[in-house]
């Protein structure tokens, strides 16, 4: 037995010795510089181990090593030193600046490496690692407050849109949206939203953007390219700038290649975003109820015995009704219907124990993969991912799980030809998005038409033992009633939901050969495709509601139940053909150029088709289950082609001065043939002054200039008019459609200029980036909004003129730098001025969007793009004016006034990194400065009496629902038309006071959307090398993460000024937005 | 060497695909459609903005005073910019109907149709589009006052000025008699593409007569010597003898082609409206037989209706009846009943149409009682009581113009499901006296304000008619509404 163990533990044994076989010993030195300066802070590793040191604040250093073994001295700035242990045990070394070691390489466009010193134009690199800590699963969201010039804003929608905005809004109607890049080659970011999600019509679903298919796990960095100059290769569709996306092609595997990382975040709402509801007063909208209309509550008879019973008005949905009073017995929703516990049961009246929060549930999101990487030297190397993401949402059965499957490699198949690839399949299933807009939308319902004294946990209950749509809202006391506004929020989510499917597949494979030393050719072909379907349903039963497919102008018509499906197919084809040469023409001048080919090919095919009139049999969701003839679907077929060819060279000398230029020509199938062709050219410049100097503090220093001119094509089919067909009314029917296509359309262009700083001290201790830039964009493709008289809403031109002009700044700076403990802090700043310079001739204003409560976004000459309209105050002396009548303040009759910008003034990202030994803190503030934002859900939410402000001690000791005569109301601070200081009480004894009803107009609702957020909070720790020294582990790190932790500062109650509609141009309009989670995360990462 | 030439040159070459631009083809939608289909659409969608009720269309029934919000009040104290109704009725008018209308004649006039007898039937389409383009005009007319018209329809001129009102009402008026002229009896016209007449050219034009009749009696108080002379020549040419007649679109069973109303009240679900206490009160008093045909009674059987402007418990009041709910209602542009309280308001003014005032005004009740579904003898019964009874009316009237109070309230009774229409006569006759709504927001709206797209985008031209009809507000009373 005893031998047969021994046999048994022989090879572990053997194992064990030949890890402590080599001679072990410990060798001690000084780093010092070229001056003889002790060198702090210096890695040293033991070459192929993970054994590794860093200098003291002495320059000292001691490390475990033995004879055959090479130690590696490294340290930013500073040449690398070799040096192989041998016999001595003293190794003191001497380290040279290292002019290479600057040369930072960034990807540009094309997924070209450029070292950045030569560049001419603005680009901002983040780590893959920056944006994988928190898992929001849209990597998009986590650039937030990670580069300047970029506004990132996300909705709080289950796997909803972000937009992505740098360096401000240049269009007027079209995408302002950057453009993503994966591996030099553009990748689809559209989102399907309907046209109507976006201007908040109720009963529409955020699809989110396709970006965020992208896996984190895949990135190795990004790197933003702001200005045109930067993106100019990529043409008209990088005119808002480009996401460059490398992604990780396992060239640094360490060990055996095996990467396992797991992770769990979990939510819990920030209070501060959702309502606090006042806990005073219960259902109804005033003393308008009984038999006289001057009570609280109705007098019906529920119990079935011939007697009048105190009823709650069930079928208001608001809370300005009865004052709370425990000793009240009254018959609720909950009395009508014979499956309630509280079937024909007066119950008290009271503030529901069980307010709306409760109905949110913990939003858990998981996140594990597995990649395995290898490296082979200088032949290649690769890396296969497979990642499981799996999110459960705030609201009741909600959830999106993701398969994502990636390959990439590249690898040398002779001395001249590389091949390089990557592919990338992804299939998402979502269910239960939350619908968004005004109606349908419970969130809606809870923050603008809701009554306090509903208990959501006996909603649950009579939903899950019933299962049927017994409603807190019924239109009659009838048991079995149908609900009169909203159903109960339970059998939405769990009978009215959506869902929606995406396989999509992104790849490229790219050959590079190379001719000579300074010559290569590279073909690449790329493809991003993707077919989806979503299916949204209604179930029999449900409040009716506009549903399915909308007329030519976006009226659906009302049904209590339905089905509808939409099938998507999105292809997008890129062949690039190019040459890339560099070539020393003599020992000062250095020239690289680019000669290449982009064959661009987008196909987009839909079809809508969805039930009318309701479905025969219920919860059968098919489009054959239609209850009245099946409207026309509506398909869609769109193809759009464009051929570029672009050239660009670029002249160095002596790494001091470098002049790029480039200049693409595009042919565009989405033009009139007489302009489908067009030109432009931009020309960057680079002067690296530190090579001139000599200030030793000054490690480098560069100014950059640009100018970059980018033509634009325009929109599928914006030439030729084509008609509705409508749905027969007994006769063929058809239509003129609403927007007027335009065949004389030209290329719409940008013109941008940048300058631009950049400096490092002190070896990289501190450094910043500071640009400033202007950009054009003229001669806009958009459907300008015409006066209806025209015939039409649209005409498409070219016309209008935008400019932003902004501020870039980021520091970084490296204060402490010890053996130990390292502190790394960057900030960056960006401040955008955006001016709408001229529309189509003798049109001051265009309306971009209109709201519920007359509030118009309009872009208007002279003005920042997207400022708010709507009815404001009047003012006498500057003073508000007051109705001395009724106590109401006078708004003005029209919706034309200014009430608020919708652009931010700044926006700032603070991060803080400390590393002590293998433990690592960081966190990220991000700010934002400036900008409105309009709150439907205070809009009618305090109408309707909800809210905490709506209820309390008026001037006068006394309630403020209090009839007047009884000392309630309160005093508007204002002035009467004749000057006199307001004195007169307004009535808040009824619904409407302190909502849109009575007086106050849309700018009572604006409110200013700045915050202070405290974005990321990250604790990791990496197992110390000596522990994993005998393990099959390479690496293991552990991290706590935390993001939205916690909001700052904040000036819109009730909400996150961060909520709103979807990526789009329509921002600044709030309504019915779900609150935001704190999320809390753990992340376990094993390399073996 | 030859060879990087050589790929270069290809690389130049491969990206200049010849005929690029056929990408950009609308395989899906049609690039040219029938006129007549384009008359149906425009037929469809102006029938639908006159007679429906969502607050977000059309808040005239709700100003006539025939029906009551129950909870969310706001359209019946007068608001109409929170939910901007008039950008609503404009855009219809204009963009869906008048646009719509416009490019049927345009494309029907550049058709050559297969055979003669179909390309006879030519001008009969022509005219019945320009009589529905004369009707929806005078609608805009009505509603705003001055109303883009000589530069409307013009998608090169962006910015259109206004026209002044009453020029464009009397040019409306000529080119409905040159309307009338032009039809040819002898001859069809749309056939099944028109949901009114079925293309009939002999009611069209009663219709047109009918129309001219209507426009002819609101000019009465500003050009008394033109509205009798449009007056009368309408008589001639012949208007609505009997209600078969009317002017009434026949509806679908499922949506989107039901009555508008039926999708706001049944298929909404939703219990937004009750009958409002003015024309209850009205009705009780006569004990009409129209009540039950236009309301439900309440549980204990009595009709009752919401006050004006007050929050309103649905159960409390009556409702629209059944009938006024059902998905195929008929839709009425224009009904015999109504000719006949215009015949006797021409009577009242001495215009010279024949008959008595008295006469057109029982005719118009009778019609109306018959039209809703009830009968001669009820007709009878109703007409002889005093406070019906014309020449009684007349005497215990204590208004300045007694025939106004007279005539105007039982057409403002006749014209219920009308709002349009009624909310026109209230202004034209200052009869029946409505309430005040509880939180009016103004006065009684005489006119709908601009569209908020017009004062910011057509600011200038905006201006100068808001100035021109006395301000952009919706108490001032346009050119007709003189008293």
């Amino acid at each position: 037995m005893k031998s047969k163990l021994i046999w048994i533990l022989a090879p572990i044994i053997g194992l064990f010795m030949s890890f402590s076989y080599a001679q072990e010993k410990t060798i001690s030195g000084t780093v010092t510089d070229q001056m003889g300066m002790a060198l702090p802070g210096v890695n040293i590793v033991v070459e192929g181990t993970t054994i590794g040191t860093q200098t003291d604040f002495d320059g000292n250093y001691t490390i475990q090593g033995s004879q055959d073994q090479t130690l590696l001295f490294s340290y930013i700035g500073l040449q690398s030193v070799v040096k192989v242990i041998g016999a001595s045990s003293t190794i003191d070394v001497i380290m040279e600046e290292d002019a290479e070691a600057l040369e930072e390489v960034v990807v540009t466009a094309l997924g070209i490496s450029r070292d950045k010193k030569s560049l001419g134009y603005a680009t901002q690199e983040v780590q893959g690692e920056d944006l994988n800590t928190v898992k929001s699963g849209n990597f998009v969201n986590a650039l937030s407050g990670k580069a300047s010039g970029i506004q990132i804003k996300k909705n709080n929608n289950l796997g909803g849109s972000t937009n992505v905005v740098i360096r401000g809004n240049a269009s007027l109607t079209g995408s302002n949206q950057a453009l993503f890049v994966i591996d030099g080659v553009p990748i689809n970011n559209t989102n399907s939203n309907s046209e109507y999600q976006g201007e908040a019509s109720g009963n529409y679903y955020d699809y989110g953007n396709t970006a965020s298919d992208i896996n984190p796990e895949d990135i190795e960095s990004v790197n933003v390219l702001k200005g045109a100059a930067a993106s100019a290769l990529y043409g008209s569709r990088a005119a808002n700038g480009v996401i460059m996306i490398t992604t990780k092609k396992g060239k640094d595997a360490a060990g055996i290649g095996i990467t396992v990382n797991s992770g769990i975040t979990i939510g819990s709402i920030d209070k501060s975003t959702f309502a606090k509801y006042q806990d005073q007063y219960g259902a109804g909208y005033g003393a308008y109820y009984g038999p006289d209309e001057d009570g609280f509550f109705n007098q019906e008879d529920v119990t079935g015995d011939g007697v009048a019973d105190i009823t709650v008005p069930f079928t208001e949905d608001a809370s300005y009704g009865g004052r709370f009073d425990s000793n009240l017995l009254v018959y609720q929703w909950d009395a009508l219907d014979p499956d309630s516990p509280n079937y024909r049961t007066a119950t008290p009246w009271v503030n529901a124990k069980n307010g709306p929060i409760s109905f949110f549930e913990t939003p858990v999101t998981t996140t594990n993969s597995v990649s395995f990487a290898r490296s082979y030297e200088d032949d290649g190397s690769f890396r296969l991912n497979y990642t499981r993401f799996d999110q459960s949402g705030l609201m009741p059965n909600s959830s999106i799980k993701k398969h994502n499957f990636s390959m990439s490699g590249v690898f040398k198949l002779t001395d001249r030809l590389t091949v390089t690839g990557y592919s990338n399949y992804i299939n998402t299933k979502a269910l239960g998005r939350n619908s968004t807009g005004y109606n349908d939308n419970i969130v809606s319902n809870f923050k603008q038409w809701w009554q306090t004294n509903v208990d959501l946990k006996d909603l649950k209950d009579i939903y899950f033992d019933t299962k049927r749509n017994v409603t807190w809202n019924p239109a009659s006391t009838d048991a079995g009633s149908a609900p009169i506004y909203w159903d109960n929020p339970y059998w939405s989510r769990y009978e009215n939901y959506q869902n929606d499917y995406r396989n999509r597949f992104i790849g490229n494979v790219s050959l590079d050969y190379e001719f000579t030393d300074w010559l290569n050719f590279t073909a690449r072909v790329a493809t991003d495709t993707y077919s989806e379907i979503q299916e949204e349903r209604r179930a029999n039963g449900s409040v009716p509601t506009g549903f399915g497919i909308p007329d030519s102008a976006g009226n659906r018509g009302n049904v209590d139940s339905g089905y509808g499906r939409r099938n998507l197919d999105v292809t997008e084809t890129n062949y690039d053909f190019f040459f890339n040469f560099q070539k020393d023409l003599s020992d000062d001048f250095n020239l690289k150029g680019i000669l290449g080919t982009n064959i661009r090919r987008n196909d987009f095919q839909s079809i809508y088709s969805a039930t009318s009139g309701g479905l025969s049999v219920p919860r059968l969701y098919s489009l054959q289950n239609s209850t009245g003839p099946l409207p026309l679907p509506v398909e869609r077929a769109e193809k759009i082609g464009v051929d570029g060819i672009y050239a660009s060279a670029s002249l160095g000398y002596k790494s001091i001065l470098f002049v790029d230029a480039t200049v693409r020509r595009d042919h565009s199938s989405t033009l009139p043939e007489d302009n489908s062709t067009f030109y432009y050219p931009s020309v960057a410049t680079s002067f690296v002054f530190t090579n001139l100097l000599n200030a030793d503090f000054i490690t480098f220093g560069k100014l950059r200039a640009n100018y970059a001119e980018v033509g634009n094509s325009a929109p599928f089919d914006f030439l030729f008019d084509t008609y509705n067909v409508n749905i027969p009314p007994g006769a063929p029917s058809t239509s003129v459609d609403n927007q007027k296509k335009n065949p004389e359309l030209k290329p719409e262009r940008t013109e941008s200029f940048e300058l631009g700083l950049e400096m490092k001290f002190l070896r990289n201790r501190l450094s910043f980036d500071l640009a400033y830039y202007q950009t054009n964009s003229i001669d806009q493709i958009f459907g300008v909004p015409v006066s209806r008289a025209t015939g039409f809403e649209k005409k498409i031109l070219n016309a209008g003129e935008i400019e932003n002009k902004g501020v870039e700044l980021s520091i970084s700076g490296n204060p402490v730098r010890t053996e130990d403990f390292s502190w790394t802090a960057m900030v960056n700043w960006t401040k955008n001025k955006n001016e709408v310079v001229s529309l189509e001739d003798g049109i001051q204003t265009l309306q971009l969007g209109d709201f519920q409560g007359g509030v118009t976004l309009n872009a208007e000459v002279g003005q920042p793009y997207g400022v708010i309209y709507g009815t404001d105050y009047t003012y006498l002396n500057g003073e508000r004016v007051v109705d001395p009548a009724d106590g109401q303040f006078i708004k003005t009759s029209t919706s034309d006034q200014k009430i608020g910008d919708t652009n931010p003034d700044w926006l700032m990202g603070i991060s803080n990194k400390f590393n002590y030994k293998n433990l690592s803190f960081s966190f990220l503030i991000d700010i934002q400065q400036g900008g409105s934002i309009f709150s439907l859900d205070q809009y009618y939410g305090r109408a309707t009496g909800l809210y905490e402000e709506t209820a309390f001690i008026n001037d006068l000791g006394n309630p403020v629902r209090n009839t007047l005569a009884d000392g309630g109301g309160f005093i508007n601070e204002g002035v009467n038309p004749d000057g006199a200081t307001n004195a007169s009480r307004i009535r808040a004894d009824r619904f409407g006071a302190f909502g849109y009803r009575r007086g106050l107009p849309d700018k009572a609702f604006v409110y200013d959307a700045s915050y202070v957020k405290l974005r990321e909070v990250a604790i990791s720790y990496n197992l110390p090398s000596k522990l994993l020294a005998n393990t099959f582990l390479t690496n293991a790190s552990l991290s706590l993460i935390g993001s939205n932790l916690w909001i700052i500062d904040k000036n819109i109650p009730h909400e996150d000024p961060e909520g709103g509609l979807s990526a789009g141009n329509l921002q600044g309009y709030s309504v019915g937005s779900l609150p935001t989670t704190r999320d809390f995360g753990f992340n376990l990462k094993l390399q073996f | 060497m030859k060879k990087l030439a050589i790929l270069i040159t290809a690389v130049i070459f491969a990206s200049c695909s010849s005929d690029l631009e056929s990408l950009n083809e609308n395989i899906k939608d049609p690039l040219a459609v029938p006129g007549e289909s384009l008359f149906t659409g425009a037929q469809k969608n102006l029938v639908d903005q006159v007679v429906d009720l969502n607050v977000n269309n059309n808040n005239t029934k709700l100003w006539a005073q025939y029906l009551q919000e129950t909870t969310y009040t706001d359209e019946s104290n007068y608001d109409q910019v929170t939910r901007t109704i008039p950008e609503t009725h404009w855009s219809v008018m204009y963009k869906n109907v008048l646009k719509d209308l416009d490019e049927a004649k345009i494309v029907i006039e550049a058709t050559t149709y297969s055979t003669p007898e179909l390309e006879a039937l030519k001008p009969n389409k022509l005219v019945i589009i320009e009589i529905l383009n004369v009707y929806t005009y005078a609608n805009l007319v009505e509603t705003f006052g001055d109303v883009p018209y000589t530069e409307a329809l013009d998608i090169d001129n962006l910015l259109p000025m206004y026209d002044d009102a009453e020029t464009i009402y009397k040019d409306l008026v000529s080119r409905l008699t040159a309307a009338i002229n032009a039809l040819d009896e002898s001859n069809g016209s749309f056939g099944s593409a028109d949901r009114i007449y079925g293309g009939d050219v002999a009611l069209w034009k009663k219709f047109a007569a009918s129309l001219k009749l209507r426009m002819g009696i609101l000019m009465s108080d500003v050009d008394a010597a033109f509205a009798k002379t449009t007056v009368e020549s309408a008589v001639t040419t012949g208007v609505f003898t009997s209600n078969a007649d009317n002017a009434s679109y026949t509806f679908l069973g499922s949506d989107p082609n039901t009555n508008p109303i039926h999708d706001n009240l049944i298929l909404s679900g939703r219990r937004d409206f009750v009958a409002a206490t003015t024309i209850i009160d009205v009705m009780n008093s006569l004990d009409d037989p129209r009540r039950l045909l236009y309301f439900t009674p309440t549980d204990d059987g009595t009709y009752k209706g919401g006050n004006i402007g007050e929050t309103s418990s649905y159960s409390t009041y009556s409702h629209v009846s059944a009938q006024v709910e059902e998905a195929t209602f008929p839709g009425i542009l224009f009904d015999y009943a109504e000719v006949r309280f215009l015949l006797a308001e021409a009577r009242a003014r001495l215009f010279e149409v024949g008959g008595t005032a008295k006469e057109h005004y029982d005719a118009g009740i009778t019609a109306s009682i018959l039209d809703w579904g009830g009968t001669a003898a009820e007709a009878t019964t109703y007409l002889v009581q005093p406070t019906v009874d014309y020449d009684l009316a007349i005497v215990a009237s204590t208004a300045t113009t007694p025939w106004k109070e007279v005539i105007g309230t039982q057409k403002w009774i006749a014209l219920y499901n009308r709002g349009l229409e009624a909310w026109t006569s209230i202004r034209l006759l200052d009869y029946p006296l409505m309430a005040t709504p509880a939180d009016a927001v103004s006065g009684f709206p005489a006119r709908y304000t601009y569209p908020i797209i017009e004062q910011s985008l057509n600011g200038a031209n905006y201006g100068s008619a808001a100035s021109a009809i006395g301000g952009d507000e919706a108490e001032t009373k346009l050119f007709w509404d003189l008293n």
